[in-house]
């Protein structure tokens, strides 16, 4: 079974010889409960990392905002930062590294298995503890989710509590790492796009019903683009200046830089923005599942996401985020390529 | 254009049975009534209540009712360019809002204290029309939390309460099974006198009861911030430079959740939307902005003041614990706790201000 402890000690042997900067993990959340990202700089720090089923964030997403330090810094720290990655988190590390965004070694990957387990669904706990606060979730050898409140323990079968993409997992351990801890179980999805499957049977009419209700809730707080590690775009076009602009940029080319879209948080701009990221995704979501837990409007982003998956995979025959030297899905042709969509 | 007067000389207290509150509500049909509504994420917002659909046994709605006075989106004007016979001629006209009156029921006093503070941003040199517009004709009706909607609940350490009552034009006080009815304005009175027959008095005993639930309510609120007022702008005012900002702003995503859904967060951008080249027509427009997006502060020439994480999440503390502290003697936040729940990273603002108040001691 995985356990932090055999991860600690690598941690904190790397952190004392000085072979990497910081390391990126998993602490103890501000409401007690949660996990939230923590930043271990010194050896003596390395026991505030935790490891249980609310360790729900892609840490890779901070892989952006090092590259982004290290370009301000005029003499850079070019050592590895350490990195606690599950499965799901592995694989955008490794599109991160087919995409060339980062290398190899800007890297130590400390991988942990979900083995048979996985993250929890924050709204499905809500919904089973009916009122009363968690106070800590673990994971049983017998493989429940034993949820501590302020009443006791409550145990729950693994399936009942997982979020929707655990349940459609294609890599409950990390393809890539420096030092594992856990099993490499083998655990394939009984539908790897069995979400998606109501929203296919949908007529046109009541799925553009759906999102049009759904992304008009949306308040463009891009919480959605913040946390994913494949949205790095320094330059982002639904920004309402140009973030590329330099010192050279006359004014002219200011004011015809086209606005692609408005900042009014209004159904049309709201359906660009989302359906402009669904597109930037596709054959490279690995769908770790955070920019519908970040959306504090609930709007199931996923949808999107897993649908460009799923046409990835039939189409192409193209999984996200297993081999760093697979060609990308838009930048690769074959010739038995589908064409039948040109006409 | 002059800001309200709030309070009336004499306030009311009634006792309404809770299985009244639909039949006031139908009395009410000259305003556009919003109250709480669950959606099946187990999430609350403000909708269009009808008579049969309005209940108040909610925790806290995700967007403030900030939203329905100072909406993320208002046209300020619509513009149109006209040729004819060689002459053209530019059409401007105001858009100011002019809907049916509001009342907005099940307001948290602490959202009810962030719009009074909006209130001040909004008048002084210049009186928004727009804003006020919005706010003269819209009516609160608070409800005082029994318990804390929320673990992150911190009220009692920005100077507001579960039970206060700025900002607010009545507050409800549930009693099991009744509401406790204070009106504290003329436009609370009018609410009530619609329907006058559904109100009775209190009883002693009513009373009694109120004050209990009331200081229950405070002692249930667990969090809170350690330093007060002026000492937490004092001790920031030594701290722009501080290794702390960056720090605590590792994990910070830049996202625009903890502002935007901000009760008193209101910082805004305005923009011109094209609807039409030729002929060219188009509004212009006022949107909520944000001071942790990167390009909030970008310069056109490119430069930008606040490049990095630290110095946004330094500007959104500074804001509200010292800056604001300073221009309106009061403290810009009012301790809803939103920012620190909702937040993907759980970045936390009690914990922060702690650093802050610990800071060279």
């Amino acid at each position: 079974m995985a356990k932090i402890e055999d991860l600690k000690e690598e941690a904190r042997k790397l952190l004392r010889e000085g072979k990497i900067k910081y390391i990126i993990g998993y602490g103890t959340g501000s409401n007690g409960w949660m996990a939230g990202p923590v930043f271990i700089k010194n050896p003596e720090d390395v026991d505030k990392l935790v490891w249980d089923p609310t360790c729900v964030h892609n840490l890779s997403r901070f892989l952006v905002d090092e590259k982004r330090r290290k370009a301000r810094e005029k003499q850079p720290d070019k050592r590895p930062v350490g990195i606690f990655v599950k499965g799901c988190d592995s694989r955008a590390i490794v599109v991160l590294l087919q995409e060339k965004f980062i290398e190899r070694n800007d890297v130590y990957i400390l991988g942990i298995s979900c083995e048979n387990g996985g993250v929890v669904d924050e709204h499905k706990l809500t919904r089973k503890l009916k009122g009363e606060k968690p106070k800590k979730i673990e994971l049983s050898d017998n493989g429940q989710f034993v949820v501590t409140t302020g009443n006791g323990k409550v145990e729950f079968p693994v399936g009942e509590l997982l979020a929707e993409r655990c349940l459609e997992c294609q890599a409950n351990f990390p393809v890539i790492s420096d030092i594992l801890s856990g099993e490499k179980t083998k655990r394939p999805p009984e539908k790897p796009f069995g979400s998606i499957e109501k929203m296919e049977r949908l007529s046109q009419a009541d799925r553009w019903r759906f999102w049009k209700e759904q992304l008009n809730k949306c308040i463009r707080c891009y919480a959605c683009r913040s946390v994913c590690p494949m949205c790095y775009c320094d330059e982002c076009v639904v920004d309402s200046i140009n973030l590329a602009v330099s010192a050279d940029t006359t004014a002219e080319e200011k004011a015809n830089k086209v606005k692609w879209v408005q900042r009014s948080a209004e159904s049309s701009e709201n359906f660009v923005y989302h359906f402009v990221r669904a597109i930037h995704l596709a054959g490279r979501c690995i769908d770790c599942g955070e920019c519908e837990r970040a959306c504090p409007l609930d709007i199931p982003i996923r949808f999107l996401n897993k649908k460009l998956e799923k046409e990835a995979k039939e189409l192409f025959g193209y999984e996200v985020g297993f081999d760093p030297a697979q060609p990308s899905l838009i930048s690769s042709f074959k010739d038995e390529d589908p064409g039948d969509f040109i006409r | 254009m002059k800001t309200p007067e709030t309070l009336s000389g004499e306030m009311m207290e009634k006792i309404l049975e809770k299985r009244s509150l639909p039949s006031w509500v139908k009395k009410l049909d000259s305003w556009t009534v919003y109250a709480p509504r669950k959606d099946e994420n187990e999430r609350w917002n403000y909708d269009i209540a009808g008579s049969d659909s309005v209940g108040l046994d909610f925790t806290v709605t995700t967007l403030p009712a900030k939203a329905l006075i100072f909406p993320q989106r208002e046209i300020f004007l619509e513009f149109l360019k006209t040729a004819a016979e060689n002459r053209e001629t530019l059409e401007v006209k105001e858009v100011l809002p002019g809907e049916k009156p509001v009342v907005i029921f099940g307001v948290r006093p602490c959202d009810a204290k962030a719009i009074s503070l909006l209130d001040k941003v909004f008048s002084g040199d210049f009186v928004d029309p727009y804003y006020w517009t919005r706010r003269k004709q819209t009516i609160l009706v608070g409800l005082a939390c029994g318990t804390p909607p929320w673990e992150n609940c911190f009220c009692l350490s920005t100077e507001g309460s579960p039970h206060s009552e700025e900002g607010l034009d009545i507050l409800l006080t549930d009693l099991g099974d009744r509401y406790f009815v204070k009106t504290l304005t003329e436009n609370g009175e009018k609410l009530v006198n619609r329907a006058k027959d559904l109100f009775k008095e209190p009883r002693p005993e009513d009373k009694k009861k109120v004050k209990a639930v009331h200081a229950e309510a405070e002692k249930k609120i667990v969090r809170g911030i350690k330093g007060v007022k002026k000492d937490l702008a004092a001790k920031l005012r030594g701290m722009f430079d501080s290794p702390l900002w960056d720090e605590e702003s590792m994990s910070c995503l830049r996202c625009g959740i903890c502002t935007y859904l901000c009760p008193s967060c209101h910082c805004f951008d305005i923009n011109d939307e094209v609807d039409s080249v030729s002929p060219l027509h188009g509004k212009r427009v006022r949107t909520w902005d944000n001071c942790q997006f990167p390009d909030f502060t970008m310069h056109s020439s490119g430069h930008n003041p606040r490049p990095d994480k630290a110095s946004r999440l330094r500007q959104r503390l500074f804001h509200k614990f010292q800056y604001f502290v300073e221009t309106y003697d009061k403290i810009m936040c009012t301790g809803c706790g939103r920012c620190v729940s909702l937040c993907p990273v759980g970045i936390d603002i009690i914990k922060v201000l702690d650093k802050v108040s610990d800071h060279g001691s």
